[in-house]
């Protein structure tokens, strides 16, 4: 049944009863933070009544969307401030945010001299450097990049795959492209073994996540359009599109249409995460014969932490992620506590935020710490880089586990 | 998705109907759309402290007989005296079960000190709190009462007042909680949750009590604002051990950590047994076939349904939008279930906002085993529990926790009969 | 002391002016008020800065009188006035031709009336009806009905007059044919007292035909009750007001962080007069009106609702009653009634307080014979007497949005409100972001004894949540401050939800009820507060 008797404006839904506080990982951390329902539903009726009310403070949201999930009027909180923080703010965007957000031409740029751009950015001299000049902060690692990118590795596959007798377009983000194309490749040989061929978009950009939380409204629509209008043709040849990052999943079903005012609603439900993809194969559509998959003996149990990372448990579907790990064969799964690792992607990376955010994340890591756990497997790239540098597991993402479970 | 039993809300009755179905090994999924109104609970749980004619209730089971003349609708005769003794003692062996360690019993209330230090009657108060046997009648001779700076949603004021009116000399204590935080930057806005994250850590704790020992003095017993323990369960006994005297918690005003770590443990002892929960999700459509539910689909989950044999349908009252006022009809936007109400709109309220409010009693219709009924024929899997019940009022009979509990056991064992049955 | 040139009795914004301009004219003066300031019809109206234009068409002499206050209140209340600017829409079912006759009325009435096309109206105001036909700008604004009266109230305190709240007058003493004082009564204290003055003036609204009753003569006065609703938010910048014969739910007014739908109008019985409550009929009018003017009104939340009291005065020569005046109306009862020593200032609204203050103070000079000018259209209120900037320059360390609020309320007063420190600027109440500082403030300078009272000054409880929360952390700080006992804490928290619930009991539907019930669970289930407050042991 429809929702009655809601207005346009969502914020008015919000009852004050303050849980979305009690779970804000920022709040918890740091006190200059308004808070959820403080800036969201509360000063959304000021900035209201004059845009002079917007407290430049909302800066310090992460956009974990823990607030929506708590809330239990249905008020999405986390939209408003990043609408808010979009139509308000004054402060323009720095050097830093531009690099840390234009992911598509710094990799692009990077790529080509992957190896020299590794070797500079792990010298301490270099972090120093960028701590003192732009503020990113100096403790903070750098993902590698790769030389070749996934795109060009696809490409030359692209013969192979076109063989499978189902097809499917591949959302494969910035990270696998530019920094691991192995996820990329992982994803492949799953997809491969389901009996999927995969192809890329016609042409994909970066989802724009970095851009909205960094401020970059136009280009992060910019980008969404050429993605979505890639996704219309994939759709219109039946082609389901399937990413492996949660958050890229998340910001092209919902941040494209609340925040950027992209309308995706056409579209929406033939973009799925891999695990939910599968997962619906599997169960729904009979179309996999799982009996065809061959699974290396490991003889001894495999002790995997699963994290689930905030958007993902924003969009629900940790479940898939947690159901598809479950199907391998001597694996002993434990599902870690809800706690934001504290990285909330390139705001980890600001020297303002660093303290904070590992402060976020501290919880998670002592759980992770003392769990004797063999690996953390966790569906996305920014909660990888966290959780390798602040604990001493590794830190997979379940196509990767499943990938290397599969026989050849 | 496929389970045994889908449970469509997540408080205080859709969590003890899953834990009891998952000891049962049934396969439980909770769905809910946020967090609970477990949060704003007070530290105790009530089981019938009011007669609807308005009498006070010391025995709720000697009660019950004249619950049956004043509301025979009411859940507990529905669920009739001998199963409301044994799902009482049964729902209180669950919360201890689930490591929220409580006192108190079905057979007599006792007594709270609310946030405002009124006395209530209640039936199980968490063992960290201050309670009674009898109203008005605490056993210390002289109390030290601690505050902190800052601190607007605790009124020690009302506490001194009650205390002095009973006699009980009072030592006030007000404590700056900058002086017991140990990094630069620990926030200290203070509100419950980032006290009790405070005071989750080891130094901070040895601070405070490093700044209260000398100011205990003769005191019998430390009473502090109800802001520890979110994380660690047992630091009231901690505290008491390092400062050689009795520490108790005095409730605050919500959101509480009382309330928060109820949740918590419930849901953890949920998904221990092995259960799913699903936080953030919302039920948007329900297939029905032939009197009964076939399967429900979700925001979240869209295009994949989940399918169960059962369905427990406990998704709270107005506030948790598990019934829907709109201006004058009252609906169950979920099932579209046939719903108790008055429907001239005048007579939904009281005008003293203290009075009974007829809208409190709204709610689902069940029939005699609270299975769901829509347009006259009762739903064969659905089963109703917890505050969307009609022909009760939470607030004016002081019953909340127990319908919600009660009747979510009731429910559990109905599902496992009827499991057995086929 | 007990003697006084002037005696007022009424705390709304007639009593206010006049009590602030016999100060300034020199004259010692004091204000007897029964409840707090600003709770007759004061607090109870659109808060609109009319352009006059609503007049135009039917009563000139009212149209101009409105335009010339509306630019003086935006001169010297610039911090109670905001400056939204007006429009007059014709909707499909409006006869545009009306607007014609509109548009020239407004024109000799010396108002500025625009005729905008409505596609650029629409994209001006987009909250307005699509389906607007005609538009018509002109320079209406909204003012804030409570901070008016306080800061024409402080100005007054200053100059030396002084303010009685909660004080009712029981008796006017009469010598022969001469009024000479009052017999009072500290409605908190049940003390008695007498003040003597050789004028008094009776601005009380429609209760001033009691106290012209108690002074012996005879004023008639007919009770018109108007209901409003407001609306969760501020869904309009614009004032919108239909182009069309004054009727019933035509106008929607943007005030701080609401806008608001008013009004109708329904004589009702003088017995009721402190007792209104709004009718599911009224509800459903206001409603209607409000989703004509803007449609997503349908969907949008109403905070509460309230009914105000206009004084109608019937016309001396028409002792019938049908006939009733409807602009200021000032009595001067020695030539009337032969009565000395008594005035009775009444009519008008709420934006010709000015002008009413002032023909009441020059009445009360010449019968005092004083010879000074009056100067309230000129000397600005305290609150306005510093721009934005300067005051914003003084108050950068707080923290923004406590900053702006403060300034928006109080303007150049803000900076002697709290010494910027974690505890003043810590908030009270979030909706309204009310500071610890500003309610302090609020408590010790600006006559504040109740919950009620400190709302009306700091628009705390005029949020979403109506004071849920903020109401419990006030309470605390109210006792702290005034030492009030605990039970009587209690009580005022109970006088407070029950006053609130007033409000929100006809339109408790949708989130509004949810919101009702949440309150409920936390302050009678958990904190345990009832009506007679006491222990459910008995």
């Amino acid at each position: 049944m429809e929702s009655i008797n809601k207005s346009d404006n969502n914020f008015e839904q919000c009852l004050k009863c303050t849980i979305c506080t009690v779970y804000c990982p920022v709040l918890a951390v740091n006190p200059d933070f308004p808070g959820p329902k403080h800036g969201g539903p509360d000063q959304e009726r000021l900035r209201l009544k004059m845009p002079s009310f917007y407290d430049e403070a909302n800066k310090y949201c992460m956009n974990c969307k823990r607030c929506e999930v708590a809330c239990p009027s249905n008020v999405r909180v986390g939209d408003i401030i990043q609408k808010a923080k979009l139509k308000y703010s004054r402060h323009k965007p720095s050097l830093r945010d531009f690099f840390l957000s234009h992911t598509d031409l710094v990799g692009t740029l990077s790529s080509p001299f992957a190896p020299i751009v590794n070797k500079v950015l792990s010298w301490d001299v270099t972090k120093q450097v960028m701590n003192t000049t732009i503020h990113v902060d100096k403790h903070r690692i750098f993902p590698e990049y790769s030389h070749e990118k996934f795109v060009s590795w696809l490409e030359k596959q692209a013969g192979e795959q076109k063989k499978f007798a189902h097809q499917l377009c591949y959302f494969h983000g910035c990270y696998v492209n530019y920094n691991f194309p192995q996820l990329g490749k992982d994803f492949v040989k799953v997809m491969n073994a389901f009996g999927y061929g995969v192809q890329l978009l016609e042409k994909e950009k970066c989802c724009g996540v970095a851009l909205i939380s960094n401020g970059f409204a136009g280009q992060a629509r910019r980008q969404g359009e050429v993605n979505l209008r890639s996704i219309r043709k994939a759709v219109s040849e039946n082609m389901p599109v399937v990413a492996t990052s949660s958050t890229c999943t998340m910001t092209i079903r919902d941040e494209y249409p609340h925040i950027l005012n992209l309308k995706n609603a056409d579209v929406r439900d033939h973009v799925e995460l891999a695990t939910r993809f599968i997962y619906r194969m599997i169960n729904e559509s009979k179309d996999f014969d799982l009996s065809k998959l061959k699974f290396i003996q490991r003889g001894h149990p495999l002790k995997i932490a699963y994290h689930t990372p905030c958007h993902l448990e924003k969009l629900g579907w940790e479940y898939y992620s947690i159901e598809l790990l479950r199907m391998i064969p001597d694996v002993e799964i434990t599902v870690l506590k809800p706690n934001c690792c504290g990285i909330g992607g390139t705001y980890g990376f600001k020297k303002e935020n660093y303290e904070n955010a590992q402060k976020i994340g501290e919880p998670l890591f002592r759980e992770i710490e003392e769990g004797g756990f063999d690996l953390v497997v966790s569906d996305c790239e920014t909660c990888k880089w966290q959780i390798e540098m602040s604990t001493s597991k590794k830190c997979k993402h379940p196509i990767t586990v499943f990938a290397e479970a599969l026989t050849e | 998705m496929i389970f045994d039993t889908i449970i469509i809300g997540g408080g205080l009755s859709g969590l003890t109907c899953g834990i009891h179905l998952q000891k049962a090994g049934k396969r439980c999924v909770i769905i809910s759309s946020g967090q609970s109104a477990l949060h704003f609970s007070s530290g105790s749980f009530d089981l019938l402290n009011t007669l609807p004619d308005g009498r006070s209730v010391s025995d709720p089971v000697q009660s019950l007989d004249e619950l049956q003349v004043q509301n025979p609708s009411h859940p507990y005769i529905k669920i009739g005296k001998t199963d409301f003794i044994r799902l009482a003692e049964k729902s209180q062996q669950l919360l201890t079960d689930a490591s929220i360690s409580v006192g108190g019993s079905y057979q007599r209330n006792h007594y709270r000190l609310t946030p405002f230090a009124i006395t209530k009657p209640t039936w199980l108060t968490m063992t960290d709190y201050v309670s009674s046997d009898q109203p008005d009648s605490l056993p210390w001779k002289n109390v030290c009462l601690v505050h902190f700076t800052g601190y607007l949603d605790f009124h020690p004021d009302f506490f001194q007042g009650k205390f002095q009116e009973l006699g009980i000399k009072v030592q006030n204590v007000e404590l700056d909680l900058t002086k017991v935080s140990i990094r630069k930057n620990t926030p200290l806005e203070v509100r419950s949750t980032n006290i009790a994250r405070l005071f989750d850590n080891e130094e901070a704790l040895d601070n405070f009590v490093r700044l209260l020992a000398h100011k205990v003095g003769d005191a019998d017993a430390v009473l502090l604002p109800a802001c520890l323990g979110l994380e660690r369960t047992n630091i009231v006994n901690i505290l008491s051990r390092k400062l050689g005297v009795e520490v108790k918690l005095l409730a605050t005003f919500p959101p509480t950590v009382s309330g928060i770590r109820a949740q918590y443990l419930l849901k953890q002892r949920f998904m221990q047994l092995g259960g799913t929960y699903m936080l953030g999700d919302t039920v948007n459509k329900v297939d029905f076939e032939n009197n009964h539910i076939s399967k429900i689909f979700t925001v979240n989950h869209g295009n994949i349904p989940l399918r169960g044999e059962e369905y427990v349908l406990c998704s709270g009252s107005f506030f948790s939008e598990g019934l829907v006022a709109l201006p004058n009809d009252v609906v169950d936007p979920i099932c579209e279930l046939d719903v108790d109400y008055i429907s001239d709109r005048k007579e939904w309220f009281a005008s003293d906002v203290f009075d009974q409010q007829n809208y409190e009693s709204f709610g689902i219709r069940t029939n005699e085993t609270f299975h769901g009924i829509k347009n006259g024929q009762a739903i064969s899997n659905l089963h109703v529990c917890g505050a969307s019940l009609s022909a009760f009022n939470a607030l004016k009979e002081g019953c909340g926790g127990g319908v919600s509990m009660l009747t979510a056991l009731y429910v559990a064992e109905d599902i496992l009969r009827q499991k057995e049955n086929k | 002391m007990n003697e006084y040139d002037v005696i007022i009795i009424g705390g709304g914004a007639t009593g206010a002016g006049t009590l602030r301009d016999c100060s300034m004219r020199g004259l010692r003066t004091v204000l007897i008020e029964r409840s707090d300031i600003a709770t007759g019809a004061t607090g109870r109206n659109h808060g609109l800065l009319h352009s006059g234009a609503r007049y135009a068409v039917t009563d000139q002499e009212s149209a101009r009188e409105c335009i010339s206050e509306n630019q003086i209140l935006r001169r010297i209340a610039s911090h109670c006035v905001d400056e939204t600017d007006g429009f007059f829409i014709s909707l499909p079912d409006d006869d545009l031709s009306f607007q014609t006759k509109f548009v020239k009325s407004c024109q000799s009435a010396g108002i500025r009336a625009d005729v905008i096309d409505p596609k650029e109206a629409l994209v001006l105001e987009p909250s307005m009806n699509p389906a607007v036909t005609g538009a018509v700008r002109v320079p209406d604004g909204s003012i804030d009905p409570f901070r008016l009266t306080a800061s024409n109230i402080r100005d007054a305190k200053t100059l030396g007059a002084n303010v009685l709240t909660y004080h009712m007058v029981t008796e006017l003493i009469r010598r022969q044919d001469a009024i000479v004082g009052v017999k009072i009564l500290n409605v908190r204290t049940k003390e008695t007292s007498e003040l003597y003055a050789p004028i008094i003036v009776n601005a009380c609204g429609i209760w001033g035909a009691h106290i012209a009753e108690m002074a012996g003569v005879k004023v008639s006065m007919f009770p018109a009750k108007g209901a409003l609703l407001i609306y969760g938010h501020r869904v309009n910048k614009i004032v919108l007001n239909r182009c069309r014969k004054p009727s019933d739910a035509d106008i929607l007014v943007p005030g701080d962080t609401i806008c608001l739908i008013g009004t109708t109008s329904t004589k009702v019985p003088f017995d009721t007069i402190d007792n209104m409550y709004v009718l599911p009929e009224e509800v459903e009018i206001l409603r209607k009106g409000a989703q004509e003017l803007s449609p997503i009104l349908e969907k949008t939340r109403i905070l509460r609702c309230y009914a105000g009291v206009r004084p109608l005065v019937a016309s001396d020569n028409d002792p019938s009653g049908r006939s009733v005046s409807r602009g200021i109306v000032l009595f001067d009862h020695e030539k009337r009634d032969g009565l000395k020593g008594f005035i009775t200032i009444t009519g008008g609204k709420l934006m010709t307080y000015r002008l009413m203050a002032e023909q009441a103070t020059d009445l009360v000079c010449t019968k005092l014979h004083i010879d000074k000018k009056c100067e309230t259209a000129t000397v600005k209120l305290p609150g306005s007497r510093e721009d934005k900037e300067t005051i914003l320059k003084k108050l950068y360390s707080m923290p923004s949005a406590v900053q702006e609020s403060m300034i928006y309320r109080h303007g150049e007063m803000a900076e002697k409100i709290a010494t910027n420190n974690v505890v003043n600027n810590s908030l009270v109440c979030e909706c309204e972001e009310v500071s610890y500082g500003e309610v302090s403030y609020a408590i010790d300078h600006m006559d504040v004894n109740n919950l009620i009272d400190l709302r009306r000054r700091t628009r705390l409880g005029m949020g979403t949540c109506q004071g849920e929360f903020c109401a419990c952390r006030a309470i605390g700080i109210l006792a702290k401050q005034k030492k009030i006992k605990p039970e009587k804490e209690k009580e005022e928290l109970v006088t407070f939800l029950n006053e609130r619930w007033k409000g929100i009991k006809p339109i408790a539907w949708g989130d509004s009820l949810r919101e009702s019930q949440y309150a409920s669970w936390v302050y009678e289930s958990v904190c345990g507060l009832s009506k007679n407050n006491k222990d459910l042991t008995k």
